[in-house]
């Protein structure tokens, strides 16, 4: 029988026109290199000018850099609750999307319902809802004679944050787990039948691990917007950034100052996030080869 | 004999594919179906270990029956009925036309999977197997290469000791080779020659007419979801009785007249 073998790339004969495209490639790379120098430069002009502008409107730096730490120690605040909230959604996503491609009625009808709630209503409102709608119930039941079950209903700001944040992202990530899921093939599921797998093991074996490669990006993606969504719980009173940015402003006259340390800092952690994620991506797009 | 087939239906929408199919194989046999693209041959392949729903007839493979019918579909979505239509699909294996290997698993992890997941074989029992199956189709040396570094002819070998090391009863080939670049078909072919002579019991459906010619111990011509005629190879590749059997085959010469 004959054995075939598959082409490297880069294993060819020896080439004695080789160093053109060693120069084609050195000079590809400076291109690109002079092209994000240039973009650059570009950054650093324009926010040059827009600092430039603010001290001209006579903003107060001492009061910048005598109050920038009380806003930075937000930042573990604002990194946990957004890393508790994606994780939780992490898990309510897979299995709405679980719901929803499911066969069974119930299940469908539940995680259907789930999603276009959530995503039909502003999470502005849902924070509300669960922080000062739900303790209203908790009440009711305590007053019913269940004190147990009633207390459950009154969570602390963080609490009612990190479940707002999670039901509300578990839901957009639901179609996020439902795309990357129906991104496989159906050959896929056919060879995994055609074995012998159940319903769960085609999940787990097959199907979930490939599609987690399409998935896992789009969490890190989810996990910078809700960095930025998750100043919508200083709301209810949640000492992260924007909560310790805007009370710095109110109590001294000095939004302007106090919002733009909030918004550098949402900055730096997005960029930092962003490439994490990138590096992450890159990752996952090497997997399958060595 | 090892399958039995008795009255097939299948609907796809208003579309009548399968007409009412009575097949028996015995053990140790090598079907080959033919016929042309629509014809139904695939999707009788496919409603045998019910990777499509068959909308009415009764399959037994290997003493497990499934009937299927009209009033009757709603017990295949019980616990009951898919314990039927899951043991109907281990005493099967299938090959596909795009090979279906799982990209995330080496060689060795595709052959394996099924004796792990699905037998819940031993780890190591499982490896013992799988190495003896890719030894069979000649890829040992490729044993911890993912799909994305195989040739379309060592994924097809792979995917043919992923169903070897269930060992089913019957062996299935839906178009084994259409995927493939030409100079690839032979290794495939070579190894299914290899599992007829040994008594594997096969249903091939192929276009590969030298290889019907050889190794079939009977081709099956399917028209229209109806079975047109089988018989030897000699009978039905040199004398075909039907008129449509006949132009079918036809096609197939056209180009080849001069040189035979």
């Amino acid at each position: 029988m004959s054995v075939d073998t598959v082409r490297q790339p880069g294993a060819t004969t020896a080439d004695p026109d080789l160093s053109m495209g060693l120069e084609l490639l050195a000079a590809q790379n400076r291109a690109r290199l002079i092209q994000s120098a240039k973009v650059g430069a570009v950054w650093v002009a324009l926010v040059a000018l827009m600092a430039a502008t603010l001290l001209q409107l006579r903003i107060d730096l001492p009061y910048i850099a005598g109050h920038f730490d009380y806003v930075v120690q937000g930042v573990l605040t604002t990194l946990w609750i957004s890393l508790v909230s994606i994780s939780i959604a992490t898990v309510l996503a897979l299995f709405g999307a679980l719901g929803r491609l499911s066969a069974n009625s119930v299940a469908q009808g539940v995680s259907g319902l789930y999603v276009s709630v959530i995503r039909g209503t502003p999470l502005l409102v849902q924070i509300w809802l669960i922080h000062l709608g739900l303790p209203q119930i908790g009440i009711e039941l305590i007053g019913l004679g269940f004190p147990r079950l009633g207390e459950l209903f009154i969570l602390r700001a963080i609490q009612s944050g990190i479940l707002a944040l999670s039901l509300n992202y578990g839901a957009y990530m639901t179609e996020v787990f439902r795309a990357g899921i129906q991104s496989i093939v159906h050959g896929q599921w056919e060879a995994a039948r055609s074995l012998g797998m159940t319903y769960g093991q085609m999940l787990r074996r097959v199907v979930l691990p490939q599609a987690l490669h399409v998935i896992i990006p789009d969490i890190g993606n989810n996990y910078i917007f809700m960095l930025k969504d998750s100043a919508l719980v200083s709301v209810i009173g949640v000492l992260e950034i924007t909560c310790r940015a805007s009370r710095l402003a109110r109590r001294d006259s000095k939004p302007m100052e106090m919002l733009l340390v909030a918004a550098a800092v949402y900055w730096i952690l997005t960029i930092i996030s962003s490439w994490l994620q990138s590096r992450l991506e890159n990752r996952m797009a090497r997997a399958y080869r060595h | 004999m090892i399958i039995n087939v008795e009255n097939l239906h299948k609907w796809f929408g208003m579309l009548h594919v399968l007409r009412g199919i009575d097949l028996t194989v015995e053990p140790q046999e090598v079907v080959v179906i033919i016929g042309r693209s629509g014809s139904g041959k695939s999707t009788l392949l496919r409603c045998l270990n019910f990777l499509e729903e068959p909308s009415a007839g009764t399959i037994t493979i290997d003493g497990q029956t499934v009937s299927v019918g009209l009033r009757m579909r709603t017990s295949l979505h019980t616990r009951a009925g898919r314990q039927q239509i899951l043991a109907l699909r281990l005493k099967t294996g299938m090959v596909f036309q795009e090979f279906n290997l799982f990209p995330h698993m080496t060689a060795l992890e595709n052959v394996v999977e099924g004796l792990v997941t699905v037998k819940k074989i031993p780890k190591e029992q499982a490896i013992t197997i799988g190495e003896q199956c890719l030894a069979k189709v000649g890829l040992s040396d490729k044993r911890d290469e993912h799909p994305i570094r195989l040739s379309g002819g060592q994924k097809q070998r792979v995917a043919i000791a992923r169903v070897l090391a269930m060992e089913p009863k019957v062996m299935m080939f839906d178009e084994p080779t259409s995927a493939l670049d030409p100079e690839l078909i032979g290794e495939v072919l070579e190894v299914m020659l290899q599992l007829a002579q040994e008594g594997a019991t096969m249903l091939v459906v192929t276009h590969e007419m030298g290889f019907a010619r050889e190794v079939a111990d009977r081709i099956i011509y399917i028209d229209e979801g109806q079975i047109v005629e089988a018989g030897p190879p000699q009978q039905i590749l040199s004398n075909p009785e039907d008129k449509r059997t006949a132009a079918f085959l036809r096609t197939f010469t056209r180009f080849e007249r001069g040189t035979s």
